[in-house]
């Protein structure tokens, strides 16, 4: 046995005698038929005797070709369900016999009869068609197509994955243009049945011209038929190279009726040409008995991707999974702020206490600023946690393709490009990545007006913020009120977007967008699970990590002391440095109803991580009020009282306006990082003073419009 | 049975399909062969495939379901993760002849 390692490297036994240029050593099946048996080392055996014919296995990778090759050779080659499991080419020697008879049974046991027959079995990398797009399958093609005439094999096995022919066929269409001696190998024909595809291995065979053979290699099913289809090919007379009947085509060097690969044709026409084939083979060999899934899926899509009804079930959709989010993972938040304000507070200050530093700087910076502000932060673990598990729900399902269809419309309609939408919803788990992901764009118009509206898409980040307010104020409607900041969120991307296009914008064109809807499914507790984990780790990394330095940097604003006479961490925080900055703000903030240097703070230190928001309330309510120092978890009543005195009473409009700036304003540095990377300095400021301006107006314009109504 | 099915279904997509099942009603082809055809049409160039995703991985790109098989960056690959279960978005671009 022999093996080449990669395209020109040849081993011990497969290419003889070697070349002196071993750059120049091109792979070969037969250099020396029934050569020693060596090389692979992870398939140890006996080898083929000289002479004996060389079967070539052909096909896609995740067939079943590396596990037909072991089934047939026995080899002990790592086999997986992973794409490029054959990157080597392998070598096997395939005992058969030549039977008496063979019985069209797939479960076939028939006792094999008559004389021995050894073939030299070559498994080939995985290929999904002879242009190459892989240096694989540019190595499948230089054996089958570029090798020299004597080299090439004696016949070749294409395995087909029953459950997908017409992506199989490709290859086989291609294989038959080079009239070599042909053998189709049917493999997952459970799956194909488990998906009520029947197929017709006679009127397949006769429609491609060669043997199908239905296989089961895991199984050792079909074994005895394909050896008898590859004997029975072998002793046939060579086929002619597949001919085709071109219309418009009279004038190629070989007249109407040429084997395509002569015909001159265009890669698209040539292509086509090979589809129309694939298409015929696909209607005669097969029959579609009725794909339950695939009908139920239409029957629903019918529903939830409709024009009208669509836009209202996602929206629905959408906020039952809010609604299920706040209302089951309350009582566990509450459970968790109880623990952090209690046991872990009450521990760190008789930890402190018992090595004497309590009533110390080091006692306020830990209990009141790392255990509140990562703690507060912790106990909402459990309904981001709840979140991601019912979004990650959906998209197993398939229902999250739908929603895009149906989102995807919409924006269209408005006429923004429509490849715009992948960044704009991944702009829904992190802006980060969104930004990045305007790459995708061709037009630099594209990716600085996308890159320009990620921002306004509202990031996980922000809804620990919603989920805080909506739970402290409208703890019934708390689903309802996060629920609406995300319609806000889109109406903003679609209105900042219109903005845009019809000011700086105006020429620029929106690419056709298609959408491949999977068939629905029950959902898997390994990937939704898994998909979970994924996105709650990177939750708790920001947590842990940006959010640790911030509370750090925000306790050492509060410590220091804005007025004179007073020394480090011995003024409220109400007269530190901390405070100061934000009263110099907070008039600006006055029109929108919460111009209090308590929230505003909380806004200058969310303009680094959204997060921090309400780590620095905790922060700033367990210094500012001593006085409750037992009950520092009372964020939401203090809260209350902050909106209140700024709005003048109309708490409800202030907390509307402060959560709509929260939306629009700046998201964070790392989208600013991420935004100077990819569209540069000057329109990163540009969208910075964008947000702002945007921001601020529809702040006041929601408290000024809330305080007539609240 | 139709003539010229890629021909068919990139006609399908500049017609405004917006879905596979969309392109296999418009041009009466089968689920299968649309979507044996959407791929061959990949990796003619002719059209471009991508992954979407609600969010990202923490663990970067390389842990993505819409990375490629060499851990690059999933969001922009040149075509969808075999692995995938989620929406794959298409867009058409067209090949200009070459002069």
């Amino acid at each position: 046995m022999t093996e080449v390692r990669d395209r020109g490297e040849t081993t011990q036994g497969y290419a003889a005698p070697p070349r002196p240029d071993a750059t120049l050593a091109r792979p070969r099946f037969r250099a020396s038929r029934g050569a020693t048996p060596s090389c692979h080392g992870d398939v140890p055996g006996a080898a083929a005797p000289a002479g004996s014919p060389v079967v070539a296995l052909v096909g896609a990778p995740n067939v079943g070709k590396s596990t037909l090759f072991n089934t047939l050779t026995g080899a002990k080659r790592t086999v997986g369900n992973w794409p490029g499991t054959t990157v080597e080419v392998g070598r096997g020697v395939w005992p058969t016999t030549r039977a008496a008879a063979t019985c069209d049974c797939e479960t076939c046991t028939c006792p094999r009869q008559a004389e021995p027959v050894t073939f030299t079995l070559v498994d080939l990398p995985g290929a999904y068609s002879l242009d190459p797009a892989s240096p694989d399958e540019a190595l499948t093609r230089e054996l089958l197509v570029d090798v020299e005439p004597d080299e090439l094999p004696d016949a070749v096995v294409v395995i087909a994955d029953a459950a997908h022919l017409a992506r199989s066929l490709y290859i086989v269409a291609q294989v038959r243009e080079l009239g070599l001696p042909l053998v189709v190998a049917l493999t997952m024909n459970d799956v194909a049945r488990h998906r009520g595809i029947e197929i017709d291995t006679y009127a397949l065979a006769e429609q491609i011209g060669a043997p199908v053979v239905a296989v089961d290699p895991r199984r050792r099913q079909g074994e005895s038929n394909l050896a008898a289809a590859v004997l029975g090919v072998l002793d046939a007379e060579r086929p002619a190279p597949r001919a085709v009947d071109l219309p418009g085509h009279d004038g190629s060097p070989c007249g109407a009726m040429c084997p395509l690969a002569d015909c001159g044709l265009e890669d698209l026409e040539l292509a086509d040409e090979r589809f129309e084939w694939i298409d015929g083979a696909v209607h005669a060999g097969t029959r579609d008995t009725g794909d339950a899934r695939r009908v139920r899926s239409d029957l629903i899509d019918r529903f939830v991707t409709a024009p009208v009804l669509g836009p209202v079930i996602f929206l629905a959709v959408m906020w039952l999974v809010f609604q299920i989010t706040t209302t089951v993972a309350a009582p566990l938040q509450d459970a968790l702020d109880g623990i952090f304000t209690g046991p872990v507070s009450d521990g760190t200050r008789g930890v402190l206490a018992g090595v004497g530093l309590g009533g110390t700087p080091v006692e306020g910076f830990l209990v009141d600023g790392l255990v509140a502000g990562v703690g507060m932060l912790l106990t909402f673990v459990p309904l981001m946690a709840l979140m991601f598990l019912l979004l990650a729900l959906l998209e197993d399902s398939g229902y999250m393709a739908r929603a895009a269809v149906v989102t995807d419309r919409m924006m269209r309609r408005i006429g923004l490009p429509g490849r715009a939408f992948l960044p704009l919803v991944v702009g829904f788990g992190c802006n980060v990545p969104a930004v990045a992901a305007t790459r995708i764009l061709p037009n630099a118009r594209q990716r600085v007006l996308t890159a320009l509206l990620v921002p306004f898409t509202s990031c996980s980040a922000r809804l620990t913020v919603y989920v805080l307010l909506a739970t402290t104020f409208y703890p019934r409607q708390a689903g309802t009120v996060v629920f609406a900041m995300y319609l806000v969120s889109i109406l903003l991307v679609v209105a900042v977007g219109l903005l845009l296009k019809s000011t700086l914008w105006r020429t620029m064109g929106a690419d056709p967008l298609v959408i491949d809807l999977p068939p629905y499914q029950l959902p898997t507790a390994r990937l939704t699970l898994s998909v979970m984990w994924q996105r709650l780790k990177g939750f708790l990394r920001t947590a842990s990590g940006i959010i640790v330095a911030t509370v750090c940097v925000v306790w050492l604003l509060q410590s220091i002391p804005a007025v004179s006479g007073a020394g480090f961490g011995e003024v409220p925080v109400s007269d530190s440095v901390y405070a100061a900055v934000a009263k110099s703000i907070a008039p600006l903030l006055s029109p929108a109803g919460f111009g209090q240097w308590e929230t505003v703070s909380a806004l200058v230190v969310g303009f680094i991580a959204k997060e921090a928001v309400i780590s620095s309330w905790a922060q700033t309510y367990a210094i500012a009020e001593p006085a409750s120092e037992r009950e520092p978890g009372q964020l939401g009543a203090q809260l209350h009282q902050t909106f209140e005195m700024a709005s003048g009473g109309h708490t409800g409009a202030a907390l509307a306006a402060f959560m709509v700036f929260l939306l629009a304003y700046t998201p964070c540095v790392a989208t600013l990082s991420a935004q100077k990377r990819e569209i540069g300095l000057r329109w990163t400021v540009f969208g910075v003073l964008l947000q702002l301006v945007v921001a601020w107006a529809l702040a006041v314009a929601t408290f000024q419009i809330g305080r007539m109504i609240w | 049975m139709s003539r010229r099915p890629l021909s068919a279904v990139l006609a399908a997509f500049e017609a405004g399909a917006e879905s596979l099942d969309d392109v296999s009603r418009r041009t009466g082809l089968d689920r299968d062969v649309v979507s044996a055809a959407v791929d061959q049409l990949v990796r003619m160039g002719r059209i471009d495939a991508r992954e979407l995703a609600i969010g990202c991985p923490s663990g970067g790109c390389g842990s993505c379901a819409s990375g490629t098989s060499d851990g690059q960056a999933g969001c922009g690959a040149d075509g969808p993760s075999g692995t995938r279960s989620g929406p794959v978005l298409v867009t058409l671009s067209l090949r200009r002849p070459s002069a």
